[in-house]
């Protein structure tokens, strides 16, 4: 019983293979809202179940050390895979997989279970914009596939700039949460982990270099469209806002 | 000291407060962001400057803290010079920027950029702990990608800048990992903590090996990318694609991010020689590299920026030496005079457009064409041993003067030798111009020479002594960086001959018309060497391989696995 509530868990708190129930699930839910509700949730759920179950009592050290390694290589995957994925609910979802990858590595590593929960939310709320920012764009574009059509930035900035701002948000740019939360969680490892993680950031931002380049840059040639509406747009800034503010003042890494 | 503790809080604040108002109001009123920006950026450049003089006056270095565990800033010499400098060089990007940005698109948001940047690097420089350091290193990269990015319309500027961010982020990993190393040793992120920790504790180990060598060989990576060093230099030459005020902040300010670095971690550096000797050996090969690189180059902006490369090299090698202090000096020397260069570029490319050809002038014909110039008229004898005793004599009178010690230093002779074959090569160079009267030519060129040289070594002597006050800091760098005396001796030995061989294979080739008597196989050698200089060393080629290779595997797999 308890390790088939691991496994569910592994479900709902990606890591792979079993990651690729929760991304399948992910593109089967109809909308954006439906999915950026489903990113909160689901790895909030993965939580409980890890907290309702006591798994934490069951596994044994040696397994804590191996689960803690193929946290790991599960993040790097998703990550190294996310370089080329041009589609932004994809690019969201292998780039959020990635990150609630490493959020098995701090729990492995006995951080505190509210802990694990705030690193999850650090990652899923940034994720949970950029899919509603995604169905927006698909009902611009009729699909939200970058590089075919170049300089977005020109005909939608208003969707393009919140889209930079959200993708730079999940990728752990300072001063958003996912910084702070991933600076806290590398600082908790040994020592020795730290190298292996390293490479971690440098694919985040590969793929954030890649999907910036497809987004902004180039000519844009397309029929005009409607450009995300200000109160939107304020409304995800407001969003952000309230995640950095309460990061840094609200006893955040930063307080 | 409320007051002025107030008043440096407000200096880096003062272009953050600049980009949210021009963000939140005017970011359509072309006048009014330039005004606000170049206001504010001014009273910023004021503050630092008030700050300077207020600590030359008090000479007393402080934290502050704002209760908070980390944002805190350190108000030391190195802090306050560099503030100074960098809200200097901005001001002048600024000013400069306000009629040359007018008719591009974004004029708003490039202003309140260049502030975040500004900001940014304020902050990166006056860091009093390791958490500020790492975030305010990290934003420089991410600010820098959409400031050399500004113009949308060309996909170029993005891929450039794309190259610019990996190879920063690639640069901010070793940073994190030595500040993570540090504070899990030192149980702290407080650098003052932290250096008087090593400088009770240096033989601490990680791993079996000093915690000082790792850290220092991982700060000096974090250092090599932002200062383009060899292999890691691909992104500057290539940044010129950016807007030209960019690109003289850039090359100004940013740029010199690994010469701050070092000497922000100078105590640190006290205790790692190992990692010294690598700055050495990596900026000596940035050096002449990026030198060689400039010289083949037709292009200016891309000639100024691999002269950037060679005088980061440089300043890199002058950090393995054990020459702190003259790294910073020599990094405003440089800032000041690229920015004006980089600044000044544009009319140089509008006089070449509008003058078809090249004015007749001897300085443009021996120095570029490098066709033979009209022989001097002064005897061969004389010029040679002008050429090479004045630089040797005056070089060494005036660091006899002023600081007999340095002498006894490696680091020291290493520097005052280059600076002898340099000279050397300058007058070499300027005595080959005709003139009417050679002598008068000669003497007014050699008393330019003495006043530059005797200017520089007292200029830097005091500023090596404002920055390292104490004379067993800048003693135990020196004293790192040195090697076996033999060790020491062959080294000179090797570079003396490479120089001297260099000057000779320069003078028969000319004097001999080598060129005309090379082989066949000479012949294809020679054209392999300048294929491989014309090609810039293939690495941006192999990193653009490997950069394909991995994103095939990355697609291969998401084909694979479904895209889930």
């Amino acid at each position: 019983m308890v390790w088939s509530l691991g496994l569910l868990a592994a479900i709902l708190l990606p890591l792979f293979p079993l990651s690729w129930a929760f991304n399948r699930l992910l593109t089967s839910l109809p909308g954006g809202w439906s999915q950026a509700l489903a990113v909160i949730v689901l790895p909030q759920a993965g939580l409980e179940l890890l907290r309702f179950s006591h798994i934490a009592h069951h596994v044994p050290p040696s397994w804590r050390l191996y689960g803690g390694l193929w946290a790991v290589f599960s993040s790097l995957l998703y990550a190294f895979r996310a370089i080329t994925a041009r589609e932004v609910g994809i690019w969201t979802r292998l780039l959020v997989s990635s990150g609630l990858a490493l959020a098995w590595l701090a729990w492995l590593s006995g951080a505190p279970l509210a802990t694990v929960q705030v690193f999850a939310l650090a990652f899923c709320v940034p994720a949970a914009l950029l899919f509603l920012l995604t169905a927006a764009l698909t009902r611009r574009m009729g699909g939200a596939y970058l590089g075919l059509q170049g300089g977005l930035v020109v005909a939608l900035p208003r969707l393009s700039a919140s889209l930079v701002v959200t993708a730079l948000a999940l990728l752990g740019t300072p001063l958003f949460p996912a910084f702070f939360v991933l600076w806290r969680s590398f600082g908790q490892l040994p020592l020795a982990w730290v190298p292996l993680l390293m490479p971690l950031p440098l694919l985040w931002g590969w793929a954030t270099g890649r999907f910036f380049q497809d987004l902004l840059y180039g000519d844009f040639r397309g029929e005009p469209m409607t450009d995300l509406g200000r109160m939107t747009s304020a409304l995800i800034g407001l969003v952000l806002f309230a995640s950095l503010f309460l990061n840094l003042f609200g006893g955040g890494f930063g307080a | 000291m409320i007051t002025m503790d107030a008043f440096a809080v407000s200096v880096p604040f003062l272009p953050v407060l600049s980009a949210l108002l021009i963000l939140a109001f005017f970011r359509r009123s072309q006048p009014l962001a330039a005004r606000t920006s170049v206001t504010f950026m001014s009273l910023a450049f004021f503050g630092a400057a008030v700050l300077l003089v207020h600590y030359l006056l008090s000479g007393q270095a402080h934290v502050l803290d704002f209760g908070g565990s980390w944002g805190t800033i350190w108000l030391d010499p190195l802090s306050l010079v560099l503030w100074t400098f960098i809200s200097g060089i901005s001001l002048i990007v600024h000013i400069y920027s306000v009629r040359y940005m007018v008719e591009e698109p974004g004029y708003g948001r490039f202003f309140a950029l260049l502030d975040l940047m500004t900001a940014v690097i304020l902050f990166m420089v006056a860091a009093a702990d390791l958490i500020t350091l790492v975030v305010a290193w990290f934003l420089v990269g991410v600010i820098l990608y959409f400031l050399l990015g500004h113009d949308h319309r060309r996909p170029a500027a993005g891929r450039y800048a794309f190259w610019t961010q990996i190879t920063y982020r690639f640069g901010d990993l070793p940073l994190w990992f030595a500040a993570l190393i540090l504070i899990r040793s030192y149980h702290s992120i407080s650098l003052p903590v932290i250096f008087a920790q090593i400088q009770s504790h240096p033989g601490l180990q990680i791993w079996g090996l000093p915690i000082t060598e790792v850290t220092g060989v991982l700060l000096a990576l974090a250092a090599f990318s932002r200062s383009a060093q060899f292999l890691l230099h691909t992104w500057l030459p290539y940044t010129m694609d950016g807007p030209t005020p960019v690109s003289a902040l850039m090359h100004a300010g940013i740029v010199n991010a690994g010469g701050f670095l070092f000497n922000r971690f100078a105590p640190l550096f006290e205790h790692a020689g190992m990692a010294l000797h690598l700055a050495f050996a990596v900026g000596l090969v940035t050096a002449v590299t990026g030198s060689a690189l400039m010289l083949i180059q037709n292009d200016i902006k891309r000639s100024l920026g691999y002269s950037t490369m060679g005088q980061m090299g440089f300043m890199v090698m002058e950090c393995g030496l054990g020459a702190f202090p003259l790294a910073v000096f020599h990094l405003i020397a440089h800032g000041f005079f690229k920015a004006s260069l980089f600044l000044g570029s544009g009319n140089v490319i509008g006089d070449a457009r509008r003058h078809d050809g090249v004015p007749p002038d001897p300085i443009y014909t021996s120095v570029v064409e490098r066709r033979p110039a009209k022989p001097s008229r002064l005897p061969w004898l004389v010029a040679a041993s002008l050429t090479v005793l004045v630089p040797m004599v005056v070089i060494g009178l005036s660091h006899f003067f002023v600081a007999e010690r340095l002498f006894y230093e490696q680091g020291v002779v290493v520097l005052l030798f280059f600076g002898w074959v340099t000279g050397a090569q300058a007058l070499f160079a300027a005595h080959k111009m005709s003139q009417q009267d050679p002598w008068r030519l000669m003497m007014g060129i050699l008393v330019s020479f003495v006043v530059v040289v005797i200017g520089y070594t007292l200029i830097s002597h005091y500023f090596a002594h404002f920055l390292y006050p104490s004379l067993k800091e800048s003693q135990g760098l020196f004293q790192a960086a040195s090697i076996r005396a033999l060790s020491f001796d062959a080294l000179v030995f090797l570079l003396a001959a490479i120089f001297v061989g260099g000057w000779a294979l320069t003078f028969f080739a000319d004097s001999l018309e080598l060129g005309n008597h090379l082989g066949r196989r000479g012949r294809a050698l020679y054209l392999m060497f300048y294929a491989l200089l014309s090609r810039e060393l293939y690495v941006a080629d192999v990193y653009a391989y490997l950069s394909q290779v991995l994103l095939r595997w990355s697609r291969w797999l998401n084909v694979w696995l479904g895209w889930c």
